[in-house]
């Protein structure tokens, strides 16, 4: 099934347009699951600003978009200055080996990240506002 | 219900010579893959990643496998 040409130009629009994208389940003040919640944690914890799009409302058409894109089906993504990062897992291991707050342009964050922590408001995150059309 | 056995050899058939490791994280449907392959040096890990996963396509197409984690080293 082709992806919808429109959603996908919003799509490219969007990850050109923030220095620091996370298409997640959810948004970061209550994530849907447990990988988009994970990558949350890692951004507030760098302190990086981030845009966070919830892809719930259109899960199915926004796979199509991100596998013809970059061969990437699952969520949450992450993108930084238009580049696909990955998901949870490679979000996770960067930050350890210091790669995320290289590439984020952030002081690298000490402690661990403690598991399923609740996420406070008033983060780093400013959620871009995302019409579907 | 993802069989273990069978994403393992999916992955070692895809990636010859690869160390494979595959857990159950809860609910048989979400899984972690350790994958160590020498083919992995110098590819991004988002290759590596891709690599991995299409190796097990249809076992995320006919949804056995609802989440994959996949950690993937080099020898």
């Amino acid at each position: 099934m082709a992806a919808d040409p429109q959603l996908k130009e919003q799509v490219q629009g969007l990850i050109a347009d923030h220095p620091v994208l996370l298409f997640m389940k959810g948004t970061p003040e209550a994530p849907r699951c447990g990988f988009s919640m994970r990558v949350v944690q890692v951004l507030e914890a760098a302190g990086a600003e981030y845009g966070a799009i919830d892809v719930l409302p259109a899960l199915q058409p926004l796979r199509e978009v991100t596998t013809e894109l970059y061969e990437w089906p699952t969520f949450p993504q992450l993108y930084v200055k238009g580049e696909l990062v990955g998901g949870c897992d490679i979000v996770e291991e960067m930050l350890d080996s210091g790669e995320l707050a290289e590439l984020l342009e952030v002081e690298q964050p000490d402690a661990e990240i403690p598991e399923a922590d609740r996420i406070l408001p008033g983060g780093s995150q400013t959620s871009p506002p995302m019409q579907l059309g | 219900m993802a069989d273990l056995a069978e994403i393992k050899e999916l992955i070692e058939a895809a990636l010859p010579g690869a160390q494979v490791e595959v857990l159950d994280e809860g609910g048989g449907d979400h899984l972690r893959a350790i994958v160590t392959a020498a083919e992995f040096e110098g590819i991004s890990r988002i290759d590596q990643h891709r690599a991995v996963r299409a190796a097990v396509k249809e076992r995320f197409d006919d949804g056995s496998i609802h989440a994959l984690s996949i950690q993937t080293e080099t020898p």
